[in-house]
């Protein structure tokens, strides 16, 4: 029989018809005998043309042939298809508990990245955070590296709010990395009451304030000023040697050291940014 | 303060300093080792590596005076001006 025509088809489609397929001549055959036989004559034959007409009327279904059965109905007792289908429902449930495992394993790790990554930043020191483990013993074995000059330029600021005069004693310095540095501010406490001041500072380039190190300074911590009185503020720093063997490093030869001194209140304190 | 709030962009960092903070000389004992550091970086037109002695006695001064820590110099990068000088302060 043909590859696209089903037998059964006909059975399931024409209810009772009989197709005849033209590829099929055999079973044409057999069904047009009964109708060529000597018995069919003129008048009777119509008669029976007609009853059998009169049949397709109370056809019922062919009587199912096991051949003639399609093999896809999924709701088929056929033992072989069954243990497909239940293989393909094995084989889909496995993968949903491999994508959730997946799905809640992202989510987990989302929620371990963030102490994580501090710890990653702590250990290479990337973004110029805190990097653990900056011994005073590394500045004593420092080597200057003498052929490159920097200049350090400085700046001072002072918030609005605060009466003070502050600015630097020296408006540039120039140093080498590797080598201890000193520098001055001044601040003056021009009114008659006391202030207390607490200042934070800025390094421009900001790739350059990973190298920026500063051994002792007057910063973050209050500073309080009595009337009319001024003071030299003091900044201790280094710029790290390893400034000169970042390719990054290679065009920057000038540093602006900013501090910015802010009024400090009772109960409040100065949010330092970053991971401290 | 730098606060760049791109998202890939390097911002600024502030670190504590690493022996904190200096007390302020409120009564300027150091004043006149100041006023020579001062004077020899104007001198040499702000070059710092010809000024490290005038440094060293500034922070010497302080530390004297309990306005600083006591520190081995060399910790604080002066070993090379040390030279024979005897280390009494450890």
């Amino acid at each position: 029989m043909g590859g696209l025509w089903y037998p059964g088809w006909r059975g399931v489609a024409f209810c009772g018809w009989r197709w005849i397929h033209p590829g099929s001549p055999a079973r044409a055959a057999e069904r047009v005998e009964p109708f060529l036989r000597p018995a069919w004559s003129g008048t009777g034959g119509t008669e029976r043309g007609l009853r059998w007409l009169g049949t397709w009327k109370h056809c019922s279904l062919p009587a199912r042939h096991p051949a003639l059965q399609p093999p896809r109905r999924p709701k088929s007792s056929d033992p072989f298809t069954r243990a497909h289908v239940e293989e393909w429902r094995r084989r889909n449930k496995t993968t949903l508990t491999y994508v959730a495992a997946v799905a809640v394993a992202m989510l987990g790790a989302s929620y371990a990245a963030v102490p994580l990554y501090r710890l990653y930043c702590q250990t290479t020191g990337l973004g110029g955070s805190a990097v653990a483990g900056h011994a005073s013993d590394q500045i004593e074995n420092m080597v200057p590296v003498k052929d490159r000059i920097l200049k350090i330029s400085f700046n001072a600021d002072v918030h609005a709010s605060l009466q003070w005069n502050f600015r630097p004693q020296q408006t540039e310095i120039y140093v080498v990395p590797g080598e201890t540095a000193l520098a001055f501010y001044r601040a003056k406490n021009p009114t008659d009451k006391p202030i207390i001041g607490i200042s934070t500072y800025n390094v421009v380039p900001f790739e350059a304030g990973q190298y920026f190190n500063k051994i002792q300074c007057f910063c973050f911590e209050e500073q309080r000023l009595n009337p009319q009185e001024e003071v030299d503020m003091p900044v201790f720093f280094y710029i790290d040697p390893e400034f000169a063997e970042d390719p990054r490093m290679i065009n920057v030869d000038l540093i602006t050291l900013s501090y910015t001194f802010f009024e400090a209140k009772e109960g409040h304190t100065l949010p330092v940014p970053g991971y401290n | 303060m730098s606060t760049a709030m791109n998202f890939g962009t390097k911002s600024f960092q502030p670190r504590p300093p690493e022996k904190g903070s200096f007390p302020l000389d409120h009564l300027g004992e150091c004043k006149s080792f100041k006023d020579k550091f001062m004077k020899c970086l104007y001198d040499n037109h702000f070059e710092n590596a010809l000024c490290r002695n005038e440094s060293k006695e500034y922070l010497e001064c302080r530390m004297e005076r309990k306005l600083m820590l006591q520190e081995p110099l060399e910790k604080l990068g002066f070993g090379d001006l040390i030279g024979g000088k005897s280390e009494a302060k450890k």
